[in-house]
């Protein structure tokens, strides 16, 4: 059954390259795009660090989004 | 309703967006995945080679959808002026130029067992190939053109040049003597496509455009992220 499966009638190397293909650039892609954002991220806390502490709490303060950058890279580190 | 659309909110909003998807997405791919390569028969005339409709054809969809959708964009930031139409259709792009490259490979493989060539000049791929030029063009523009008001006008502009591209690749089936089938699926006909078919292609559909989603999200976060940066003085 398994071998029926896998040789699908002697198109099995079409799907499989087809799925593999897809599967491979999607997954190369995400990694990419996911690599990239935490690039920028690191960046974003480099450059906060950068200010003094009552520089830093004041724009944690007024800006939402840097207190979300800052929090979700605080997770990942 | 407008304040809905702050940076702050949206930046929040996806923040959930992609945890959801994450917590869904391996379901709903095992589930495709067991649908279109298991549980789905083989076609009477094609055999197994069909289930490589199962990538192809949401792949063809999706890169469609993703240039029809910039042009939108592209066509609305001429008109409203707005910045964040340029982030959307820069973070669509990628997903777009993925999703084009893989119908045309899905394409090629599925080609040979069913029509013995990998590759003929046919109307509708020679017309995908043109689309994936046009992705290509745009996305070098944005990077090539050192000013950004120039590189962010010749970009829409080769989007909207680029979009009567769409309606070729659409009908080149019926309007031209092609190797490549008619559509089986039509939202306003009936379709030609038996119901067992209908759930994988359905479900595989899902499966790409939650990653679709999911990479648009996490490209627009960068691209939020990387103008906050470039501001942070300003915060």
């Amino acid at each position: 059954m398994i071998t029926n499966l896998i040789s699908m009638n002697g198109y099995g190397i079409y799907v499989t390259l087809s799925f593999g293909i897809t599967t491979l650039a999607c997954l190369i892609i995400y990694l990419k795009t996911l690599k990239t954002l935490k690039k920028y991220e690191r960046e974003f806390s480099v450059e906060l660090q950068k200010f003094s502490n009552e520089e830093k709490e004041a724009i944690l303060k007024k800006s939402k989004v840097a207190n979300q950058v800052m929090s979700s890279y605080n997770k990942t580190t | 309703m407008l304040s809905f659309f702050s940076s702050s909110n949206i930046f929040s909003t996806i923040e959930k967006l992609i945890r959801f998807i994450h917590s869904i997405f391996f379901l709903i791919l095992v589930l495709g995945l067991t649908f279109a390569l298991v549980l789905s028969p083989p076609d009477i005339t094609q055999g197994d080679a069909v289930r490589i409709m199962y990538v192809h054809v949401p792949a063809a969809w999706i890169s469609l959808s993703c240039y029809s959708a910039m042009t939108f964009f592209a066509i609305f930031n001429f008109i409203f002026k707005l910045k964040n139409f340029d982030l959307i259709n820069k973070s669509i792009a990628p997903i777009g130029i993925l999703f084009t490259c893989l119908a045309i490979a899905t394409g090629s493989i599925w080609g040979q067992p069913t029509w013995g060539a990998w590759w003929v000049w046919d109307a509708r791929l020679t017309s995908m190939i043109i689309l994936l030029f046009f992705y290509l063009i745009y996305i070098l523009s944005l990077k090539f053109i050192n000013q950004e008001t120039l590189a962010k006008k010749v970009s829409s502009i080769v989007l909207i040049i680029g979009a009567f591209n769409i309606p070729i690749i659409k009908y080149s089936v019926d309007w031209w003597n092609t190797l490549h089938q008619p559509a089986s699926i039509k939202i306003g006909g009936t379709s030609t496509i038996h119901f067992s078919m209908i759930t994988p292609l359905v479900l595989m559909l899902l499966v790409l455009l939650l990653y679709s989603a999911l990479i648009f999200l996490m490209k627009y976060k960068t691209e939020i992220i990387r103008i906050k940066k470039k501001n942070i003085n300003r915060l």
